[in-house]
């Protein structure tokens, strides 16, 4: 047998060892078809830019202690969100300060809420999982937020 | 059964951009395994795995139409998959895997926890379950990919590795030489 022969049965052997012992499960598969209904085509995303788990390492070691709330800041052309995160509940401020609406958005449905007239707004009993924010406001277009897991 | 070209990913990309689910649902039947075998080397649990792979996708919905390289998807979906892997971990607090040695025995905790697939698999395949596991994480990534199926073609690996395509096939060939004498298969393959 030559070498790259030996090497596909290898490669064969190897793949028919690893096949089946973690097939990827239905409904994750099943939830990466129904992503797509979260389509937008009439906002604007707008990017996380900051996430203190990943980007303040001292700051996610105090996390860890279980004292802060995660911070997460979303940008777009004309409109920044800040948003902290703890335990089911889901606090953020549009910035510039407007109000606005915003709907919480996560795969078993939406909720929406009003931002007051310095931007802020509160969730409550949030699912574990990912959500995603969508803010209409009078001033800048609407926009979505990138994905975070709760 | 064919590889698929870039070319077909990067229309599968647009359309979905533009609205046709089926070409959605491509993608997935494509990639999953792949966003999938990422959440598991992390060693997340079900749970946490199905949220990472959950979010890995709903981005995409959201960036489908600002993809700079469309034909890269697969690279985009795994470097967001790490990341958000990433994320989970540092939230409950966990430690994240900084060594090779840390990992080496995920295929013995598989067989452990799971009696039944235990009692089915031949120890051959058990065995060559431990010498995949006691490869490096880059190996394990790239023969992962070089198994998927559907097949995924050289410039995709490349994308995603962030590795010349020339590169691929000597890489390949070192990785399953490193498995081939894992001390694990020894005396079990020719």
């Amino acid at each position: 047998m030559d070498e790259s022969a030996a090497d596909e049965l290898l490669l064969t052997q190897l793949h028919s060892a690893l096949d089946g012992l973690d097939p990827v499960p239905e409904s994750v598969v099943d939830a990466a078809r129904s992503a797509y209904a979260w389509r937008t085509i009439d906002a604007e995303l707008a990017a996380l830019s900051y996430d203190s788990l990943l980007d303040d390492e001292e700051l996610a070691g105090v996390r860890s202690a279980g004292s802060a709330a995660r911070m997460l800041t979303f940008e777009s052309a004309d409109l920044t969100v800040e948003v902290a995160v703890e335990r089911g509940r889901v606090m953020g401020q549009l910035v510039p300060a407007q109000v606005g609406t915003v709907e919480l958005r996560h795969p078993g449905g939406s909720t929406t809420e009003q931002a007051d007239e310095v931007g802020r707004f509160s969730f409550d009993g949030v699912p574990r999982g990912p959500f995603s924010l969508r803010c209409t406001t009078a001033d800048a277009a609407t926009i979505v937020t990138d994905w975070i897991v709760l | 059964m064919t590889a698929m070209g870039d070319q077909e990913v990067t229309e599968l990309v647009h359309a979905a951009a533009a609205g046709d689910a089926g070409a959605w649902n491509a993608l997935v039947a494509r990639f999953s395994g792949l966003v999938w075998s990422i959440a598991r080397q992390h060693r997340l649990s079900d749970a946490d795995a199905g949220d990472v792979c959950q979010a890995t996708w709903l981005r995409l919905v959201e960036s489908l139409g600002a993809l700079r390289e469309p034909e890269a998807v697969g690279g985009w979906l795994a470097t967001t998959a790490r990341r958000e892997c990433l994320r989970v971990i540092k939230h409950a607090g966990r430690q994240v895997p900084t060594d090779i040695g840390a990992e080496i025995d995920i295929a013995d905790d598989t067989t452990r926890t799971d009696p039944a697939r235990f009692l089915i698999a031949g120890e051959r395949q058990s065995a060559m379950r431990t010498a995949f596991a006691a490869l490096g994480e880059a190996c394990r990534t790239l023969l992962t990919m070089l198994i998927n199926d559907p097949p995924i073609s050289y410039a995709e690996i490349s994308a995603t590795l962030d590795m010349p395509i020339g590169s691929i096939g000597p890489t390949r060939a070192r990785c399953l030489d490193r498995l081939r004498k894992s001390p694990a298969l020894a005396g079990i393959t020719a």
